[in-house]
């Protein structure tokens, strides 16, 4: 073996050197980036020489034969599918907070306290049933709690709207994510195929599905090929190898489970009947579903229920009394056809919204003192009407309140259970994958020492060769 | 274990996210003195504040009527002991105009006027008003229920006032009640009513006193005049009797308006204890324990500020620092 050989050790010791910083310096580049697993060259010893004359084998120096990505595909799937539900606890919470808002009258006015004014208005107007003033104010707290009714309404209705924006937002992240891990399949497929591993590649694409089961429950399972194949529960494959299904939303009737007129339907091109709005379950689109065809559509019926309850109780014992000018059959509220969108539909009859003599107090003709239909309509507020007789008005809408707050509390208390294990994870990860700059800023220190040594064996070959060489002259 | 710099930054990251919201809850009851401050905070105690309130005003309401009804009651009181005045004024006149030894026709003329004078003042008294209502009219408010024939032109009215929950009182005394000794067609209403049906057609049936005969405080001193004017010694005579029914009469129904009156200032009080009591519920569920709320604050500040510096520890030395 010769010198110029040793001069090639060192040269490989070198390069070797040099890969390791580049990919130290990589990993440091890529200390903050999403997804990012840190890696790590691995060298192996080059083949070595049979020395010249002896057994001895001699070592030739080193290769670098690949580098690797640190990462757990355990603890990756662990994260994607923890990031799922708290991606769905956090959108339910968006949803939830604002629909509490809504119902939050602990600050002071709102439905609770405006059906109470509205049946004391009536006891009120029991004690003075011929005062001109006292039927004003009855109407106007009358006015007030039909207008809480129809504000009531709609803001939840927006809030409905609001979470259509948002699915339809979604959906089209979703299919972009989707189309990412499509190509990345491709990409990856055609780098393998050169016999070269993509780590960066491999990362970008586990980041992609990562985000994609943000939105729903999906599964992955990787194929011979080594292609990501994501399939949606419930639904069936979404990206095979080099192809996707994508989604779309269109608006479209009421549906039997719970999704409400004009609102978004999901479609998909891979599912036999085109619609999966009510397949699709987790994640942030399956946390919008869940809040806008339950949660919300309960709160919207509660609430029409409520109205048309007070609207029919109040009318059937109205129209019996006699108003202050000898009318009979007057109804007070504008009668309702059906409870459906009670609450945004209720409002005063216009005889009674025209004059306040219209308002019904007595039960017999020409008897001003007459009480007894204000002190029945006052009354309505104690009888027992809804749930089958065992809620009474203010039970009821107290319960909405209180079922709202519920879901919210307890929404709230599962995502900061979720969060402390998402946080967690992520450690476990980072004590992976992560870069850790100080252990970084090591390996070049060590490197550097590496390559300084192997251009010092290139140095002493070098002068070893000049000793040689001078021996001649 | 290996420690990365982002894990490092991610601890500091939550400790500080973890301190902050807990100072953001505290500032929030330190600054509104509650701690419901939205429905989700304690569902529970939520709805149970919201029916508090309801309580709160439905109580404060039936304070309103119950003065109300103390108002009506007292002024039927006082309309009450002025008539039963006039009835034993008219009494004594015809006590001393029924023997024939202390009665001579001048002095019959005489008295006779101020019997007149006795009516007058009787129909105006049967005819007082609370603002632009009248007393005795039952659901006939709008008119003077007595005319001045001494005919009554009200009805059976019971204006019922709600003074607790479901429970009602008439605030009113028709008229007939009061006037009449055993009025036909009237009911005598009975103090305090539960449930909210007025009597019932059983009810009405109910009263009907032993003495048959119907007397009439109008009639009655219409009588006494005509007889005081015409000598007739009998039917001035005659007359007494049926005073003192008429006096009788109006002595009970004043004793039940007392014991009316009597029942709302029961039930004035017990809504007053209600309230209280109310208040103090829904302040154990929303208000904030402040001596609790300060001193969390100030721990609260200790920790954020322990994470602070702990924070600067954990992400200042590299070892970039010692290499140079």
């Amino acid at each position: 073996m010769g010198l110029p050989n040793v001069m090639n050790t060192g040269r490989t010791g070198m390069v070797a050197a040099k890969v390791n910083i580049a990919t130290s310096g990589h990993n440091i580049a890529n200390t903050n980036t999403e997804g990012y697993s840190r890696q790590r060259v691995q060298q192996e010893a080059e083949k070595p020489n049979a020395g010249a004359g002896s057994r001895a084998q001699i070592g030739t120096g080193t290769k670098v034969s690949r580098v690797d990505r640190i990462n757990d595909e355990y603890i990756a799937k662990q994260i994607r599918n923890n990031g799922r539900d708290m991606a769905h606890l956090e959108e339910k919470d968006i949803v939830l907070r604002q629909t509490e808002d809504i119902f939050n009258e602990m600050g002071g006015e709102g439905l609770n306290r405006l059906v109470a004014r509205f049946f004391n208005e009536f006891r009120k107007l029991s004690n003075d049933p011929d005062s001109e003033a006292i039927r004003q104010s009855v109407r106007e707290a009358s006015q007030s709690m039909v207008n809480d009714f129809n504000r009531l309404r709609k803001e939840v209705d927006d809030t409905r709207a609001h979470m259509d924006s948002r699915i339809e937002g979604h959906v089209k992240e979703f299919n972009r994510y989707a189309d990412e891990i499509r190509i990345l399949n491709t990409k990856v497929q055609s780098v393998e195929i050169g016999g070269g591993v993509p780590n960066d590649l491999y990362d970008k694409r586990d980041l992609a599905l990562k985000k994609l089961s943000e939105f729903m429950d999906v599964s992955m399972h990787k194929d011979g090929l080594g292609h990501y194949n994501v399939d949606v529960k419930g639904m069936g494959p979404l990206i095979n190898g080099a192809s996707a299904e994508f989604f779309s939303v269109s608006r479209s009737p009421a549906d039997a489970e719970g999704k409400p007129e004009n609102a978004l339907d999901i479609h998909s091109t891979g599912h036999a009947l085109g619609t999966v709005t009510h397949v699709i379950k987790g994640g942030k689109i399956g946390a919008l579903l869940e809040a806008r065809d339950q949660t919300v559509s309960t709160v919207l019926e509660r609430l029409d229920t409520l109205a048309f309850g007070v609207a029919d109780a109040v009318n059937s014992i109205h129209a019996q009394g006699f108003t202050r000018t000898g009318a009979t059959g007057v109804a007070f509220f504008k009668p309702l056809a059906q409870r459906e969108r009670a609450a945004e539909f209720l409002k005063l009859s216009e005889a009674v919204s025209s004059s306040a003599n219209n308002i019904a107090a007595a039960a017999q003709l020409d008897s001003p003192g007459d009480n007894r239909i204000a002190i029945a309509i006052s009354g309505i507020q104690n009888i027992k009407a809804l749930n089958e007789g065992t809620s009474t008005f203010d039970d009821f809408y107290n319960s909405i309140v209180s079922d709202v707050g519920v879901a919210t509390s307890r929404n709230r208390s599962t995502m900061s259970q979720t969060k402390d294990i998402q946080t967690q994870l992520g450690k476990m990860r980072d004590q992976i994958s992560g870069v850790s700059l100080d252990e970084e800023t090591a390996n070049i220190l060590q490197f550097q020492h590496m390559f300084d040594a192997s251009a010092k064996v290139i140095k002493v070959a070098d002068e070893c060769l000049q000793t040689v060489l001078d021996l001649k002259r | 274990m290996r420690v990365t710099e982002h894990s490092n930054f991610d601890t500091v990251r939550n400790s500080i996210d973890r301190s902050k919201t807990r100072m953001t809850n505290l500032q929030e009851q330190h600054a509104t003195l509650k701690k419901l401050n939205t429905p989700s905070d304690d569902p529970v105690g939520a709805a149970k504040v919201l029916e508090v309130r309801t309580d709160k005003v439905n109580n404060d309401q039936f304070q309103t009527n119950a003065k109300l009804a103390e108002t009506y009651l007292n002024n039927t009181d006082h309309a009450l002991s002025e008539l039963s005045d006039m009835i034993v004024r008219a009494k004594e006149i015809a006590i001393g105009q029924s023997s024939g030894a202390s009665s001579n026709e001048d002095t019959r003329i005489g008295v006779a006027e101020e019997i007149t004078q006795l009516y007058q003042s009787a129909v105006a008294t049967a005819n007082r008003r609370i603002g632009d209502r009248y007393l005795f009219g039952g659901f006939k408010t709008h008119r003077p229920p007595v005319d001045a024939d001494g005919r009554y032109l009200g009805d059976d009215g019971q204006m019922m006032v709600e003074i607790a929950r479901d429970v009602f009182l008439s605030m009113n005394i028709p008229g007939l009640d009061a006037f009449n000794t055993n009025p036909k067609g009237s009911f005598d209403a009975y103090q305090v009513q539960s449930g909210r049906t007025p009597a019932s057609a059983a009810e009405r049936e109910m009263p009907k006193g032993e003495n048959l005969e119907n007397v009439n405080v109008f009639d009655e001193l219409q009588n006494l005049r005509i007889a005081l004017l015409t000598g007739d010694l009998s039917g001035i005579h005659n007359t007494l009797e049926r005073f003192d029914g008429i006096h009788s009469k109006i002595v009970a129904t004043r004793s039940k308006v007392g014991s009316r009156i009597q029942g709302l200032q029961g039930t004035m009080q017990s809504l007053e204890r209600h309230n209280i009591t109310n208040a103090g519920l829904t302040s154990s569920i929303e208000d904030a324990d402040m001596a609790r709320v300060v001193s969390d604050l100030a721990k609260e500040e200790t920790v954020f500020r322990s994470a602070l510096q702990s924070s600067s520890k954990l992400v200042q030395p590299t070892l970039m620092e010692f290499l140079k």
